[in-house]
């Protein structure tokens, strides 16, 4: 409210210089606009055009209305690729933010070294997407891969997890519980916000750890839990790089790695039907935004804030 | 903040690059045409291979660069699972590679949409010592849109090694069923303890149903471009890959499912896992320097037991495509005429992408073929006589076949779906697909 007010008082009056500044400011800012409006927006406006066209990459797209979206309802293997998408979401988002706020508020009691089990374990954020770690992956989880030697010391007959269309995703969302450094981090920031006083007190009127945790630490850290809720809820719906790879690009074994953005992929590039591919693009952004509208309107009911 | 999707980005390069190319329309442009004989030429050449492909072809271009200074030729190459996305890639951006080593199955799809030039228009190619049969592989519509750059042929391929250390013999393929193929290969794994799996399994490629089709009358595609294979031949196609999985002929679901992704140097054949496996006839070379195995190659076998019957004929192992919006047709069609014409590149590309299908390399050459492609150029000698039919190309749309004829032999392998309901399903799915 202040900052509108603020903003309507500067319109008033402009100096010459204020306007100098202003064009110095747009100056500045003109590669990033310029890269909004031709690679992000621009594309995306054209990919809005295409989902409602016959377009086979190589000829001229041809106007089809909306028969890419009706099609989607009988389209079977897009069906089941909504399904590992669900799957790979609300198994590996809970997952992952759980291990996440547990190793932070470990890490958080001061434990010696921290700099460095912080830098260690936000690690696997930064690689966890990269191609490499899903070729990594593949070693892992292979017949021959490091897991089925391990298990093979201890007696047990491992199997080729990644090529097991009942495992193979299994893995994937391991891969993705992975990468908790990047929540964990931000958790961490979060528990540093909590004013100790809160905890003195409780400990005074004799609450124990778990108590403390529950009462106290939970709740005020709701917000950062929301937060990080809603990034990665986008983030793992996006997945796209690890089932590629894992899979070697098929999504396989039996389509049970066949994220809904890799089945938009196949579609638009293996199948040269990138009309239905664009459809598919803009119906997975509305999913998100549902996702993510469903978020913030359920966040009143349990998020908490603090001032 | 977060990653955008790849494919969503993916598919915004793709449209921006589109828009830009046609901000560019066909003005030409400065190098425009290659007639100047002094100009420098650059040519992007795309092909899919093992290693061995790439040594060789890179030495046949080491040459060529050699003898014409002014023409610099890039080498784009990877696997075959990748390669397809990333022509279509290119294609859609108007970026294709001016020679593009093209497959039958996507010919039809590229050279409908009018990605791939008429070589028949091409200046600098010559066509005048293939026989007829191997032009028209590549020819349809009144163009030529790939030279072939091969024959093959679909075979079993054998590692003595492992049928010496399993104490059985290779058996005498001109007279095997499917039933004699079965059995062997269960006594492979047997009598190895398990070590050492009889076969890769029928059904990583549509080759095998084909063939299968072939046999009783059948076949995968029509002429005019239609499924050709009923819903109960594919069923006992199905149902004879079962069999092969419960006699412990083939490794288990796990290991096939992962063995479709390999790369070659890394497939379980090529690891000495298996003692048989099903592949084309050219690929001897390569699984010969990837095994350091003498590998020898098998003819499929048939139904009744009669080599002559069992479906085989001799396939375009691939073809030589040039884009038709390649600013540098030209200089191009003289490449491509370089590695199907001159003995330069016939000796050293040898018998590697399938039997020299120009009939003066092919004398040229034959005698200087090393054990493997020797080998591979004695197969396809040898069942000349017994061939059937030509088998009609893959309409526009069947290039998906592979991946999806791959998922239900895995569906069916982990006993996820009964061989008729995959059949069926296998049928929908690729009728959905033709377009």
């Amino acid at each position: 409210m202040s900052a509108l007010g603020e903003l309507g008082s500067l319109r008033g009056k402009k100096t010459a210089g204020q306007k100098k500044d202003n064009l110095a400011g747009y100056l500045f800012l003109a590669p990033w606009l310029l890269g909004l409006f031709l690679i992000t927006i621009g594309p995306m406006l054209a990919s809005l055009y295409l989902s409602f066209t016959d377009y086979n990459l190589i000829q001229a797209p041809k106007w089809i209305g909306l028969d890419n979206f009706t099609r989607m309802l009988s389209d079977e293997r897009l069906h089941n690729s909504l399904r590992v998408t669900f799957t790979y979401v609300f198994v590996s988002v809970p997952l992952q933010l759980a291990i996440a706020l547990l190793l932070a508020v470990v890490l958080d009691r001061g434990v010696r070294g921290m700099a460095f089990y912080r830098s260690v374990f936000y690690l696997p954020s930064l690689l966890g997407s990269s191609v490499a770690i899903a070729i990594l992956w593949r070693q892992v989880f292979g017949t021959t891969g490091l897991l089925n030697q391990l298990l093979d010391v201890v007696g047990i007959d491992g199997k080729g997890w990644i090529s097991d269309p009942s495992t193979a995703l299994g893995t994937l969302v391991v891969l993705n519980v992975w990468t908790f450094g990047s929540p964990m981090v931000i958790f961490l920031a979060g528990l540093r916000q909590i004013p100790s006083m809160y905890y003195e007190a409780a400990s005074v009127d004799g609450a124990g750890t778990l108590r403390r945790f529950f009462s106290i630490t939970l709740p005020l850290l709701t917000p950062i839990i929301f937060f990080n809720l809603v990034l990665q809820i986008i983030h793992a719906f996006q997945a796209f790089t690890q089932a590629f790879v894992v899979s070697g690009g098929s999504g396989g074994p039996s389509d049970s790695t066949m994220f809904f953005t890799l089945y938009l992929y196949d579609r638009g590039f293996g199948n040269f039907d990138m009309g239905y591919a664009s459809a598919m693009a803009w119906f997975l952004l509305v999913i998100i935004g549902i996702f993510t509208a469903a978020n913030f309107l359920l966040s009143k009911y349990w998020v908490f804030y603090d001032d | 903040m977060r990653h955008i999707p790849r494919a969503l980005t993916a598919l915004a390069l793709a449209t921006t690059l589109l828009a830009a190319s046609a901000c560019g329309g066909d003005s030409g442009g400065p190098g425009g045409s290659s007639d100047d004989a002094g100009g420098k030429v650059t040519l992007r050449f795309t092909w899919w291979g093992s290693d061995t492909r790439t040594k060789l072809t890179q030495q046949v271009i080491d040459a060529y660069q050699k003898d014409h200074p002014n023409v610099t030729i890039k080498g784009e190459f990877g696997e075959w699972s990748g390669y397809w996305d990333k022509l279509a890639t290119t294609v859609a951006a108007n970026d294709a590679p001016d020679i593009i080593q093209m497959d039958e199955k996507y010919l039809r799809e590229y050279a409908d949409r009018g990605a791939l030039l008429d070589l028949k228009k091409a200046q600098g190619l010559d066509t005048g010592k293939f026989e007829p049969d191997t032009l028209g592989a590549g020819e349809f519509d009144g163009g030529l849109y790939g030279l072939n750059a091969g024959i093959n042929s679909f075979a079993v391929v054998v590692n003595p090694a492992a049928f010496k250390t399993a104490g059985v013999a290779i058996p005498d393929d001109t007279t095997w069923t499917w039933d004699d193929f079965a059995r062997i290969a269960a006594e492979v794994t047997t009598k190895t303890g398990g070590k050492i799996t009889g076969t890769g399994t029928l059904g990583a490629n549509e080759a095998g149903l084909n063939l299968w089709a072939r046999q009783n009358g059948e076949s995968l595609w029509t002429k005019d471009g239609k499924l050709g294979v009923s819903p109960e031949k594919t069923t006992d196609f199905f149902k004879y890959i079962l069999k092969l999985r419960d006699q412990k002929a083939i490794p288990s679901a796990e290991a096939v499912s992962q063995d479709m992704n390999a790369a070659l140097d890394q497939s379980a054949f090529a690891t000495g896992k298996l003692a048989m496996s099903f592949i084309w006839s050219n690929q001897l070379v390569a699984f010969s320097k990837a095994s350091g195995q003498q590998l020898k190659l098998l003819r499929i076998p048939s139904a009744d037991g009669k080599a002559a019957d069992n479906g085989s004929y001799y396939k375009g192992s691939m073809f030589w495509s040039i884009s038709s919006r390649s600013k540098q047709q030209k200089a191009a069609a003289e490449f491509v005429n370089y590695l199907a014409n001159s003995a330069a590149a016939g000796n050293v590309l040898l018998a590697e992408r399938g039997v020299p299908p120009n009939t003066d390399i092919r004398t040229e050459v034959t005698p200087k073929l090393q054990p493997a492609d020797a080998a591979s150029a004695k197969f396809i000698q040898d069942i000349g006589k017994d061939l059937g039919d030509p088998s009609p190309a893959p309409p526009v749309g069947g290039g998906q076949v592979e991946k999806i004829i791959q998922r239900y032999t895995t569906e069916v392998l982990f006993g996820r779906q009964a061989p008729d309901a995959a059949a069926k399903a296998f049928l929908d799915e690729v009728n959905g697909e033709l377009k």
